[in-house]
């Protein structure tokens, strides 16, 4: 479907769904192109491609408030849709915080230019060009020269969506992205029957983002030399350099507490917090949803509303919730935004190769393994991968370890901020550095 | 109308059988070793309350079908969601592209037949006879029944979600099978405020059923244990720390081999190589008295399966029998690579996805011990009743689970409740670490969803009491 043709689709829903009864509609009309492929043993293993359109409608009918998706656009089976979602919200009851947000909030903060998250050359691309990319790949895994190799898969992938968005307050726009994804997965034999693995993937929204052929095998090879070997440690605290790609784990703890409706359930160790000192003054951490290129920039937040950047811990004191539209009305509060976009924590000075030599023992963490937080008290414990450094030399692969504390006890001891951004995910973080951490093993 | 028996199920695809023949010809026009086209329509309703209001609802509806070319261990699929010949005629093409890269030997359709499936979910009503109407009061007798149980809570969440999927499966080696799968999920969770200190507890129930099984029983159980979970965590410590025993409760402690053994057992891992247990069929794994398997044929369970999304016959596989690791679970590809039939494991989320081999319910059988002799013989220890999540690495064998909730055992009793905590280990290794197992096997009802490849399917697990030798606690007590 051509964007007018989304954009179409979407202002008949609406119009209908007013017209069956409803006083607010708002209607998202998606189509997206999906394609994979994945090589191993010098052959593909697997090849998906699809072309895939859905709707989402959200309704107030007489103060009452549901949602609803689908796959079937066929007219008559959408009217019969519209017509039970419309009958169904009527046996619900009413609540008072539900509504669109005000016309004058909403709209596009930036051009589809501006924002520019869509490669032309995904038009351009064919499938002879996914199988080259791949074969790429697969010959410099092979080139890795490993004799322990049990498999290796090598993967490439890409896609494309169009939404568009229409509200009974006047919004309409029509949104468009991409993203490239490519990487690899290895598996090698070790004496006593173990087969450690690594993995390594990189996505970006423009293929000439992404890191060259070489570099991505290059890189699978070295997390398989850091797994092997692997054994757990004494339990104890010792410092922690958590790397650039893992902190999403740790920083994800924040998530939950920090939203609306965690702090409207009681649900968030952060309630009360707003204003004061969360972390150590090290951290600050911004949302961006206008990052060019970015994974999950936005011209528009999920109620409609202008996009804008906004820091949400400056220097460790906490200065913005997420709340959205319903949260906001529920809390007595304007709104900020109900959902993160993309996360920056800005670069400190020195590498995280420098920062390590200084600490006679550290435990570098770069993947985990299980585990989880719990919002309400903000304590976590998560299984975690890495190598225990001293004076930044590796010198004992990590497993069956965990990494356990409080939220705010682990962002008050963050004592460094490395200089080596991940740009390849909505969070973009340098390697961060925390005194002090509670590892359990033996 | 199809003039195959027993497909009732296409009317709500508005495809007719020369529709479908036609796809299946057009998938395997280049030739393949195995084929199929799985029709899906999935409708679903949650309903919510919070704050004692009843205000939200979600309904959904999909439907579409995929194409799937297998030529020896190389797939190639394509899905539409746009039931036209046209768009799954293209579907059959970009599927069929795979014959080209690899040596697809010319596939003959065979005449196509339709076959009849178990019948592990029989229901009364299907959910979309059910009116929201009716969805209503159970939710709010869980939030009015919750707050009467503890003066403390603060906050009461209640939900119920429910769902019909019909799936036609029509394979190029000319088998047919329909089957209607319904699902049901009812959740209560609340939040307790005592002397300063807050904490949240939830409590789920799922199954392949109809209204009918929320009984009063049910019911009571779901409000009950939601609060003695907040109300447990009010009460609770930080876990100890490092490896020591852990007595696992009966019941949802199943997660325990979904993770250790049961993914290393799908069998694409193991002809790929990469699984800790691909040399290890027939060789002892466990003591004497462990017996673990995977069943899809358990009557209404979360993971029960007529037939698998490739239309194989479902069973209870024998994973571990006495000690001895015995069979791989096999979708068809893995079935024709190693020779053997497939184990009805071969599952999707839905037709956006190919099949791969996955768990349905996966148990422990019982053994002699009386649960509370099994506590009785630790010192010190953990215990651990529910679970939120687990997670394992295949080829090292390394997994982990997250406990939220546990107590410490001390000189053979029960004492305070710990906090939520991760638990790692190795998966041969603590197989066989296990010292005793109970007699008191208890399959969760729990919404366990499992996860794999991006594809998320439902799962049952079960456990009877059961002691680990050691485990790593991931506590924070200094």
């Amino acid at each position: 479907m051509t964007p007018e043709a989304l954009l179409d689709l979407a202002t008949r829903v609406e119009t209908k769904a007013r017209e069956l009864g409803a006083s607010e509609a708002g209607v998202a009309v998606s189509t997206g192109t999906h394609t994979t492929l994945q090589r191993r043993e010098g052959k593909v293993e697997r090849a998906t491609s699809a072309t895939t359109r859905g709707l989402g409608v959200s309704l107030l009918v007489d103060g009452r408030y549901s949602s609803h998706n689908t796959s079937d656009l066929r007219p008559e089976a959408l009217d019969r849709f519209l017509e039970q979602a419309v009958a169904a919200t009527r046996f619900l009851e009413p609540d008072p915080y539900r509504g669109q947000a005000e016309g004058e909030r909403c709209g596009r903060a930036a051009s589809e230019d501006e924002l520019d998250l869509y490669d032309p050359h995904l038009e351009a691309i064919t499938a002879e060009e996914r199988a080259q990319i791949a074969e790429e790949i697969e010959t410099h895994v092979n080139g890795l020269g490993r004799d322990d190799v049990a498999s290796a898969s090598v993967y490439v992938a890409d896609g494309s969506g169009t939404t568009a968005r229409v509200m009974s307050n006047g919004f309409a726009e029509v949104t468009r992205g991409g993203w490239f994804a490519r990487g690899g997965d290895i598996t090698a034999t070790e004496p006593g029957g173990k087969r450690p693995e690594a993995a390594a993937y990189y996505s970006a929204r423009h293929a000439s983002d992404l890191p060259d052929n070489a570099f991505i095998a290059h890189e699978i090879g070295k997390r398989l030399q850091s797994r092997l070997g692997s054994k757990s440690i004494e339990s104890g605290a010792y410092p922690m350099l958590l790397a650039n790609r893992a902190t999403g784990r740790i920083l994800g703890v924040l998530g939950g507490p920090l939203s609306g409706g965690a702090l409207h359930q009681k649900r968030s160790c952060l309630l009360d917090k707003l204003g004061e000192s969360i972390a150590s003054n090290k951290l600050t951490l911004l949302d961006d949803p206008l990052r060019p290129r970015g994974l999950s920039s936005r011209p528009f937040d999920g109620d409609g509303m202008f996009a804008r950047p906004r820091t949400i811990i400056d220097r460790g004191v906490l200065q913005q919730y997420y709340i959205g539209v319903y949260h906001g009305r529920k809390l007595g509060t304007d709104p900020t935004t109900g959902g993160r976009s993309n996360w920056v924590v800005p670069a400190g000075e020195r590498s995280p190769e420098e920062i390590a030599k200084a600490f006679p023992k550290a435990i570098w963490v770069d993947g985990f393994m299980g585990g989880n937080s719990n919002p309400v008290t903000g304590d976590f414990s998560f299984g975690i991968r890495g190598m225990l450094l001293e004076h930044g030399e590796p010198v004992q692969s990590l497993s069956e370890m965990n990494v356990s504390g409080n939220l705010l006890g682990i962002l008050g001891r963050l004592t460094e901020v490395a200089n080596d951004p991940w740009t390849y995910s909505s969070l973009v973080t340098p390697t961060l550095v925390f005194d002090d951490v509670q590892f359990s093993g033996l | 109308m199809s003039a195959v028996p027993h497909l009732d199920h296409f009317e709500r695809f508005g495809v007719t059988e020369n529709e479908w023949r036609r796809v299946l010809a057009e998938a395997t026009a280049l030739g393949a070793d195995d084929a199929d086209l799985y029709f899906e329509h999935t409708t679903a309703t949650a309903v919510a309350l919070s704050d004692r209001i009843v205000n939200s609802a979600h309904t959904s509806v999909d439907v579409g079908v995929g194409v799937r070319v297998v030529v020896g261990d190389q797939v190639g699929y394509a899905y539409t969601e746009e039931l036209t010949l046209p768009a799954m005629l293209e579907a059959a093409r970009i599927a069929r592209e795979i014959a080209r890269s690899g040596q697809a030997s010319p596939l003959q359709v065979v005449g196509l037949q339709a076959r009849a499936g178990s019948d592990f979910y029989p229901v009364n009503r299907r959910w979309a006879e059910v009116d929201v109407s009716e969805r209503i009061p159970l939710i709010r007798a869980w939030e009015e029944a919750a707050f009467a149980a503890d003066p403390r809570i603060e906050k009461v969440q209640a939900n119920l979600s429910d769902a019909d999927k019909y799936v036609v499966i029509v394979r190029a080696d000319g088998k047919v099978v329909a089957d209607y799968r319904p699902m049901t999920r009812g959740g209560v969770s609340c939040v307790l405020e005592d002397g300063g200190r807050r904490e949240a507890g939830g409590y789920g129930v799922a199954a392949r059923n109809d209204l009918s099984w929320y009984t009063p029983e049910r019911q009571e159980r779901l409000v009950r244990e939601a609060v003695k979970r907040a109300s447990d965590a009010l009460l609770s410590v930080p876990a100890p720390a490092g490896e020591m025993p852990v007595v696992m409760a009966a019941g949802s402690s199943g997660i325990l081999l979904h993770e250790a053994i049961g993914h290393g057992m799908e069998a694409d891992f193991n002809r790929k190589g990469i699984s800790i247990f691909a040399d290890r069929i027939d060789t002892r794994i466990a003591p004497n008295e462990v017996t673990i398997v995977d069943d899809g044929t358990l009557p209404g369970a979360r993971g029960a399966v007529n037939v698998d999304d490739e239309g194989s016959e479902t069973e209870k596989t024998v994973l571990v029998e006495n000690g001895t690791l015995r069979t791989f679970l096999h979708d068809r590809i893995s079935a024709r690579h190693y020779g053997v039939n497939p184990t009805g494991s071969g599952r999707r989320e839905s037709f956006r996805h190919p099949v791969l081999p996955r768990m349905r319910c996966t148990y422990m059988e019982n053994g002699p011990h009386d649960p509370s002799e099994i506590i009785k013989s630790v010192d010190k220890g953990i215990y651990c009743e529910s679970f939120q999540n687990g997670q394992v690495a295949i080829g090292a064998g390394d997994f982990a689970f997250y406990v939220r909730q546990g107590y410490l055992i001390e000189n053979g009793k029960l004492t305070q409740p710990v906090k939520d905590v991760n638990l790692i280990g190795n998966g041969p290794e603590v197989l066989a670490a296990i010292e005793m197992v109970g007699n008191d096997l208890a399959i969760d009802e729990g919404g366990w969803t499992c996860g794999k490849d991006g594809q998320s399917v439902p799962v049952s697990q079960g456990m009877p009491t059961v002691k680990v030798g050691k485990l790593s606690v991931g506590g924070g007590a200094r």
